[in-house]
């Protein structure tokens, strides 16, 4: 549960008694010394990089790349690779995974905060500016970006840092869904790319295919693609070569005011907040005052350094170059992803691409134990600190007592969110069924976001004239053989087909527009499962449509239970309820009375079950007066029936409530 | 009501008055002050104590507080036996509306000895036995195990180190030999300690001494020496009337020696308290079966039945076989009607259901278990035995070594009871749970008193849909049973602050409520400790 905290805590300690050894005998580190890959005594002088030696690398010396993959390509593991080779981490130390550093990241084998890292590369292959044995050195800005959709902002952010990126492909799979949108994303910033072609070692390995498919679908020349192997090295001294020859260098002007974009944040208990930087214009220097574009707050430059692979100061960051900032900021919320840092009292153009934070996916977080609550608010609080892409409200929930009301970027964030708040904070939330933000339009022409369904009233006098939901066009990469039974399910999911193309002889892309709210619940795993796992699915955000939209209930004695109110269909509110309630009477165990379960439409009962009153729960005498084992046995009762959540006079296990995120759409 | 139940009335009353002309020969009441007045609610004695006004009057009050606390507690009603007398209590929450009126703890007037030896474990049993197994005597005791002299050694010695909790000599008025199978203790062991406890703390008048006994453990010569010695009341273990079950059940005995035991039994002179305990929910038991074993323990004609449904202990043989609710053993329909036919039968025939898994004849009830559901100090001696002493409650060692240890240490004065009294909140979850497994029910009033009326409130409030819906009962001061919406009402004028509740006590009905106790009983634990 520690997390990525003690991880980060770890990674430190490797690093630091480095530091400390080298530091008395401290002498400028020519760039040149910086190349071998082997580690040796005076590579230990590598953890301290001055300003003057940042200074050496002009912008044409200068490459920020990505590595953009679907997942499980091989995009950790060639990073880990790039860093070993230029000596930025020792082989066999340190975790593997390097950037990955977040619990979550390394379980899920994705990326969920951009992390930067600086290398010092000396070209030994022949490149279009230097030749042979007097090749220059160069200072190579891995920008390690997140993979998913629901991140897309914030890849757009750290893409806009770069002028190039490693599209890797694995060999055996070939494209996914996510190398599209990745390839997209990358294509619409105008990076160069460079397609490596990755895990070629393995038996299945079908290169000269995935080259038929960059072609087809890119038009990426085949000659252009690298074969590479991070496992067993194979083609890996290729890399950082093309980059340099193949990536431009970055666009800035020395001489101007400084000016930089900021990629992302965390929060360090002993530092404040970290902000990940790209120079763009001018220099920034430690003393320096730089302001905000998006708040117009002014900061002190306190540390400047770059990530090396750990936070090294170097007092100064040159155009081009890509590092850490950090300044007075007390909370990530000053730290938006995408903003420009720029000098203060300078007017200066803020750098394009920033968008506030659109929140698509909103769901309720509460304590497990309502007693919890205190718990609760502090682990969102400090976890927003590291994720400042959550909103949260505090609301109220007769069922389950004093929570919040979080916005997610989407699915997968809150995901995140979520397993962070169990692994680094202990926290144990029950979350009600996620929603998506909707607009009712009523008669007299206002409308309403609405974020949580029981917000909406059941029996509003306004007339309700139109709702509006949000929608995502999907892509899905299957093969042949699924196609019908994917088309099905898109189908059932509200799905609009907008495209249906083969990308080889085996393989079908399938473009869909669908409601968000019909992907947000179980539509990946139905996907998986229909398709043995090989189906790949992305999604980006579209428009909103009118829809014909309902507030289902769910009453328990009558009582309504405001937790598990959802928006829904109108043509699907009578399988979903159904479900519902299928599902509670299976988790709601027997009270002293009859309970009836229901699902309802306004006034209309919808779908309804009711479960028996509990027969007999007694025991025989307290023998020989020993009353403690009997009185023990119904303390325990009693520490059950508090665990329950109640409404009206009717206790429901937190179960009914994790299962009930699990019921699906349209099953 | 009946008018039948005049004489035993009538002698309980004269007992009382004799206790009042008692403190008024020691000068403390004047006979003129001094009105016994017997009248009937209930087949109930009351005793009405008139002090007189002034001076005079508080210094008696005083004196008669400390002289006789629990007279003063109630004193305009001496209770019956079923009454609970006041728990030993400390101040709860909000202090009660007399501070002064709570009485010191009582000393304990009655002991449980565990006599633990059996000749084989039966399969559903956990308790703390000894099984003597081939070498068990005989029926007929001739040949005694020298493990049970040995044991009861160890428990004289017991006795012996054993500090009687009040120096005045309150004597006992109930002891239980429970077991194991006591009935195997050769009678001349029972009768020395009898004669221990007589020794160090004293018999009153006419004690119940009860003993439990299994059917082939005893033949009619050892019941006669037993009741010689002072046993006159009798626990007899027949569980059921079917031959299969009683196998299935791993008891020692088959149905002829449930028919030899109920005879002999019922033809000793100088016993007429008995009681026949049966067990519900047994696995392949059919209603047929369970209608059989009413019907001939109705025929038997016991003055007490204990009805006990089976509990699947963890540990024991039938915790390894069955799952409760599983076959064989009966569901949760099947085993609520078995104990639901027990209430109706037993009903029927002149019992009453005086507690969950209890029923006497009028006037019958045990009083040594009365002592436990009212919440009242008793000694424990033995293996594994649970005193109640001083406000502690205190599990002796369930291991015979461990326990012979023990009484060593009790010897050499090197172990004493746990300074640390039970809280208020947990004396509160005693006086509920214990009160609520009886017909008495919960007394309000004295539970206000002790534990505070916000309390009190709390309870009734929680209790509101389960006396709407028939679970719960509440009865007013001549207990009787006020309909749901005269509850609802006097509810909501008390939490308005309005004074003089006709609620005064809360019963769970039979069978409906008895059934799920448990249930209800951990919700007033919720609102006692939340």
């Amino acid at each position: 549960m520690a997390g990525a905290a003690a991880l980060r805590r770890a990674a430190r300690r490797v690093i630091r008694p480095l530091v400390n050894a080298s530091a008395p005998s401290r002498t400028l580190v020519q760039p040149e010394r910086l190349l071998s890959s082997q580690a040796s005594p005076e590579h230990r002088g590598r953890a301290i990089v001055s300003g003057s030696e940042l200074g050496l690398y002009p912008p044409e010396r200068i490459r920020n790349f990505s590595i953009i993959a679907h997942v499980d390509h091989g995009k950790s593991t060639l990073a880990d690779r790039l860093l070993e080779l230029t000596g930025t981490i020792q082989k066999g130390h340190g975790q593997p995974q390097y950037l990955d550093k977040l619990q979550v990241e390394r379980e899920r084998g994705i990326t969920v905060k951009a992390q930067t890292a600086t290398m010092f590369y000396r070209n030994t292959v022949e490149t279009s500016e230097s030749h042979g044995t007097d090749s220059p050195s160069y200072l190579l800005n891995l920008i390690d970006t997140p993979g998913h959709v629901d991140f897309s902002y914030e890849v757009s952010r750290s893409l806009a840092a770069c002028q190039g990126a490693l599209l890797v492909v694995d060999a055996a799979q070939g494209v996914q869904a996510q190398t599209i949108a990745n390839f997209y994303l990358a294509f619409e910033s105008n990076l160069s790319i460079i397609p490596v072609i990755n895990k070629i070692d393995q038996p299945t390995a079908d290169p000269d295919n995935v080259k038929a498919q960059l072609k087809r679908l890119f038009d990426i020349d085949p000659s252009e693609a690298l074969l590479t192997s991070a496992k067993t090295g194979q083609g890996l001294s290729q890399v950082l070569p093309a980059v340099i020859d193949r990536i431009p260098c970055p666009p800035g002007s020395c001489d101007l005011p400084v000016r930089m974009l900021l990629l992302d944040s965390y929060y360090d208990e002993y530092k404040g907040v970290i902000c990940h930087v790209a120079v763009v214009d001018g220099a920034m220097r430690k003393g320096d005052k730089i302001s905000s574009a998006a708040t117009g707050r002014t900061y002190e430059v306190f540390d400047v350094g770059i990530m090396h692979p750990e936070l090294t100061p170097t007092g100064v960051l040159y155009t081009g170059q890509v590092g850490y900032v950090i300044t007075g900021m007390r909370s990530t919320k000053e730290a938006r992803i995408g903003d420009t840092l720029h000098q203060a009292k300078s007017i200066v153009e803020p750098l394009p691409g920033f968008k506030p934070v659109r929140h698509m996916v909103f769901s309720g977080v509460y304590p497990a134990d309502g007693s919890d609550f205190d718990a609760l608010s502090h682990a969102i609080e400090k976890l927003t600190c590291n994720d400042a892409s959550v909103s949260v409200t505090k609301e109220t929930s007769t069922a389950l007592g004093m929570g919040f009301r979080c916005g997610f970027l989407g699915l997968l964030h809150m995901d995140v969110f979520h397993q962070r708040l169990e692994q680094e904070y202990g926290a144990q939330v029950i979350s009600t069924i996620p929603t998506v933000p909707y607009i009712f339009e009523y008669g007299d022409e206002s409308k309403v976001q609405v974020e949580n369904p029981a917000a909406l009233a059941s029996n509003t006098a306004k007339r309700v004239t139109a709702c509006w939901e949000p929608t995502v066009i999907a892509t899905i990469l299957i093969p042949s053989e699924y196609v019908g039974p994917v088309i099905m399910l898109c189908s059932e999911r509200r799905g609009e087909q907008l495209e249906y193309t083969f990308i080889d002889a085996q393989r079908a892309l399938l473009k869909y527009r669908i409601p968000l709210r019909e992907i947000i619940v179980d539509f990946y795993n139905e996907l998986k499962s229909i398709t043995s796992g090989y189906a790949t699915f992305d999604y980006e955000d579209s428009e909103y449509q009118k829809s014909d939209l309902v507030k289902m209930d769910i009453l328990l004695n009558g009582q309504p239970v405001d937790a598990m109110a959802t928006i829904i269909h109108n043509q699907k509110a009578q399988k979903v309820g159904r479900e519902l309630v299928d599902k509670l009477k299976k988790f709601i165990e027997r009270q002293m009375f009859e309970i009836t379960i229901q699902a309802a439409i306004g006034s209309k009962i919808i779908a309804r079950e009711t479960l028996s009153a509990m027969r007999k729960n007694v025991l025989a005498k307290c023998y020989g007066g020993d009353i403690t084992r009997k009185k023990k046995l119904l303390e325990k009762q009693k520490e059950g029936k508090k665990r329950m959540k109640r409404v009206g006079s009717v206790d429901i296990p937190q179960e009914a409530f994790h299962e009930l995120l699990k019921v699906s759409n349209s099953k | 009501m009946g008018c039948s139940e005049s004489e035993g009335q009538l002698a309980r009353t004269v007992v009382k008055l004799f206790l009042a002309l008692k403190l008024q020969k020691n000068g403390l009441v004047h006979s003129s002050t001094l009105i016994a007045h017997p009248y009937r609610i209930d087949s109930l004695d009351w005793i009405v104590l008139l002090v007189p006004p002034g001076p005079l009057g508080s210094r008696w009050s005083a004196m008669l507080r400390s002289a006789l606390p629990f007279v003063f507690q109630f004193p305009h009603r001496k209770p019956p036996p079923i009454r609970p007398r006041p728990p030993p209590v400390r101040r709860y929450a909000s202090p009660p509306a007399a501070a002064g009126s709570v009485p010191p703890p009582l000393p304990p007037s009655s002991a449980y000895v565990h006599l633990p030896f059996c000749r084989k474990r039966c399969h559903y049993c956990d308790f703390p036995i000894v099984a003597l197994g081939s070498s068990s005597p005989s029926p007929r005791g001739e040949a005694e195990d020298p493990r049970i002299a040995d044991y009861v050694r160890l428990l004289l010695r017991e006795v012996a180190a054993t500090r009687a909790v009040s120096d005045d000599g309150v004597p006992l008025e109930t002891i239980f030999f429970g077991g194991g199978t006591p009935s195997l203790v050769p009678p001349r062991l029972v009768a020395a300690v009898l004669d221990a406890l007589r020794g160090k703390f004293g018999l009153s008048a006419c004690p119940e001494v009860s003993i439990e006994m299994d059917p082939g453990t005893f033949d009619a010569a050892k019941l006669r020496e037993l009741v010689g010695v002072g046993v006159n009341r009798v626990s007899l273990g027949v569980q059921a009337f079917q031959e299969d079950l009683l196998r299935a059940c791993g008891r020692a005995h088959g149905l002829a020696e449930v028919r030899e035991a109920v005879g002999i039994v019922t033809g000793c002179e100088g016993l007429q308290n008995w009681s026949m305990d049966l067990i519900s929910s047994l696995p392949n038991q059919t209603e047929e079966m369970w209608e059989e074993s009413l019907r001939c323990t109705i025929d038997a004609r016991p003055t007490h039945v204990s009805v006990y449904d089976l509990q699947i202990e963890q540990g024991t043989k039938f915790g390894q076989m069955y799952t409760p609710g599983v076959y064989p053993l009966p569901n949760e329909t099947d085993s609520a009607n078995f104990y639901k036919m027990a209430s109706k039968r037993l009903s029927e025939a002149g019992y009453k259901h005086y507690e969950i898994s209890s029923y006497c004849r009028t006037g019958y009830e045990c009083k040594h278990n009365l002592t436990y559901w009212q919440n009242r100090p008793f000694y424990a001696f033995g293996l594994g035995s649970a005193s109640y002493i001083n406000g502690v409650r205190f599990s002796r060692p369930r291991r015979m070594k461990e326990y012979a240890d023990w009484v060593q240490k009790l010897e050499d004065g090197t172990w004493c009871h746990e300074s640390i009294t039970s809280e208020m909140k947990d004396m509160a979850m005693d006086s509920v749970m214990l009160s609520l497994r009886t017909a008495w029910g919960l007394d309000l009033h004295s539970f206000s008193k002790s534990y505070g009326k916000n309390l009190t409130l709390s309870l009734c409030s929680m209790f509101r849909p389960f006396v709407e819906s028939g679970l719960v009962i509440a009865m007013d001061a001549e207990r009787q049973a006020l309909h749901p919406s005269e509850f609802e009402l006097e509810l909501d004028s008390e939490n308005k602050g309005e004074t003089g509740s006709r609620v005064a006590f809360i019963r769970l009905s039979d069978p409906d409520g008895f059934l799920l106790s448990n249930e209800l009983i951990s919700l007033a634990f919720g609102i006692i400790s939340p």
